[in-house]
């Protein structure tokens, strides 16, 4: 065979393998996003912070107890579903289309609060870990960091982001389950249809609004773990996971778990193929190509739900 | 339950109900009974407030400075006209709303399992689902498809059957025909007279006066906002009813013809 063939397509097969399994981990980044808009209409930039909250949890649980990072996300998914939960529902629900009209204000502004209310949330979050840990860039030590699965002689996985895409599989069929076959799992999607007809079934949308943002906010929180132990992170790195689960989502369409995922291992792939070939700095804009192209071609996303 | 009154009180009554939307007005101290396993139309014209009427019941106009209402509404004797819509679903009210609005992401199943949302309902879903399936065999064969891909009067069938799931006492039913066939208008009335006569109160609101006379046993006329007649619609006969949808005759009491 020959030499150059075969090494061409080893790169394309190691950028193909890591490219999905990057995607896995994509998805999970931005499901919460997808979600949160899918049932509120409502954009939360605080959204990346979350994820890096999330990480700065670990950190601190690893301060006091040696464990394995994994074992952190039994304290971090309950506490940032606590978060998620609470904050839709004594801070978001109170600035919401419904509620601004409740006080005589228009719809409009029920529309921007919500931006607005997520985005000092995000600067809030930012400043209180940079108050609580300061600006070092940290990162969730782990024994897995350079360990990789060898497929063949050439090609081989890194055996983090094969678990992270395995725990991402999971996540995603577990929601998509959660959505279909319970009771309030269809609820959530029936105030995502029409929210002012899903009381009408005896759902309380309130409720149902800050359980759909506990779950947002809890996945957000094991991508804020996967995050943290594959690169190092800051207070202030927040909105670069918001861009990426922005990216995530216009990718894949709004409001569709396989289209997170899908979303999630082309943007994976374009940067990865894209970093082999040009080099590290072409791996964002590949990918930014890439959504200007669906952008251009497809605007409703690759998985779009018709509305 | 501490009701002492020695005769039962009507299912429903509202009184001296009035409606604003931010600060127009849509309804002036409406008062009317339902009683219990009756068929009650409200008839009305374009604007008359008929819609507003169903949607206070049912807890819709409880919106702050959008929409709000001043006035009672007992349902079983029971104060209702404060509480968010759940609740008053909890209890036994429900509403088929205007335009159908099922679930567009779901299949006739999910649409219809989704109204037995409440904790009472859900043990016995699989019963009422039989029944909603006995009493429309269309949906049956349908059960897993999207309600996108259905015609409109089955898509009325199952906004029908999605509020029968809560198992309510009192059904509101906000313009049925809106946009369907006369043939397939006739099916849905007939498929509510068998519910009726299962128990199941109704309150139908229909813009084919001649309809809504047919099918109820009590027939109300709004009129900007108004109740201007009431009684049985065999007694009122059909020209004093228009006569009032017209606005030719007030509070019951005959106008000259041709006003």
């Amino acid at each position: 065979m020959n030499e150059d063939l075969y090494w061409t397509f080893i790169d394309i097969a190691n950028g193909l393998l890591s490219g999905v399994m990057l995607g896995g981990y994509y998805a999970i980044i931005a499901i919460g996003l997808a979600l949160t808009f899918g049932v509120m209409r409502l954009v939360n930039l605080a959204h990346g912070d979350m994820l890096v909250l999330a990480a700065y949890l670990a950190v601190l649980v690893l301060q006091f107890v040696p464990i394995s990072p994994f074992i952190t996300l039994a304290l971090v998914i309950p506490v940032m579903f606590g978060v998620g939960y609470a904050l839709q529902r004594f801070l978001l629900n109170a600035i919401s289309v419904q509620s601004m009209e409740r006080k005589g204000m228009s719809a409009g502004f029920g529309l921007m609060s919500p931006i607005l209310v997520t985005f000092g949330l995000s600067i809030v979050i930012a400043h209180a870990l940079l108050g609580g840990f300061a600006s070092d860039a940290r990162i969730i030590r782990n024994a897995l960091s350079y360990s990789a699965v060898r497929l063949t002689e050439d090609l081989n996985l890194s055996t983090l982001r094969l678990i992270f895409f395995v725990i991402a599989v999971a996540i995603l069929v577990a929601l998509h389950l959660f959505l279909r076959r319970t009771h309030a799992g269809r609820a959530i999607r029936a105030s995502a249809d029409d929210a002012e007809i899903a009381p009408l079934m005896g759902i309380a949308t309130p409720k149902i609004n800050a359980l759909a943002s506990g779950i947002a906010i809890a996945i957000a929180g094991v991508a804020g773990v996967m995050v943290g132990m594959s690169r190092t992170f800051q207070p202030f790195d927040g909105p670069v996971f918001l861009l990426v689960a922005f990216g995530v989502v216009i990718v894949g369409g709004l409001g569709s778990i396989v289209g997170s995922l899908v979303g999630g291992v082309l943007l994976g792939i374009t940067q990865v193929l894209a970093g082999t070939y040009f080099g590290p700095s072409a791996q964002l804009v590949a990918g930014y190509i890439l959504i200007l192209f669906v952008l251009a071609v497809r605007p409703q996303g690759l998985f779009a739900r018709r509305r | 339950m501490s009701i002492s009154a020695p005769d039962q009180p009507a299912l429903l009554t509202v009184r001296g109900l009035s409606a604003y939307y931010g600060e127009s007005r849509a309804l002036y101290g409406v008062g009317f009974t339902v009683e219990k396993g009756t068929i009650h139309s409200i008839v009305g014209a374009n604007g008359a407030g008929k819609s507003t009427l169903l949607r206070a019941i049912v807890g819709m106009m409880n919106r702050g400075r959008a929409a709000h209402t001043a006035g009672s509404i007992e349902f079983r004797g029971r104060r209702i006209d404060a509480l968010p819509t759940e609740e008053i679903v909890g209890l036994g009210v429900t509403m088929v709303p205007e335009g159908r609005r099922l679930f567009a992401s779901m299949s006739v199943e999910e649409n219809l399992v989704c109204g037995a949302f409440l904790p009472r309902c859900r043990a016995a879903l699989g019963e009422t689902l039989e029944t909603v399936y006995s009493l429309f065999p269309r949906l049956a064969d349908r059960r897993q498809q999207p309600v996108s891909q259905m015609s409109g009067g089955e898509q009325q069938m199952v906004a029908i059957g999605r509020a029968l799931m809560s198992s309510p006492e009192l059904i509101l039913l906000d313009e049925l025909s809106l946009g369907l066939a006369p043939i397939v208008v006739d099916q849905i009335y007939e498929r509510i007279a068998a519910i009726n006569r299962r128990g199941v109160t109704c309150i139908v609101i229909e813009q084919d006066t001649e309809r809504a006379m047919r099918v109820a046993t009590a027939v109300s006329v709004l009129l900007e906002g108004r109740v201007v007649l009431e009684g049985d619609p065999d007694e009122l006969g059909r020209e004093r009813v228009s006569a009032a949808y017209f606005g030719l005759e007030t509070a019951g009491k005959a106008a000259g013809p041709g006003g």
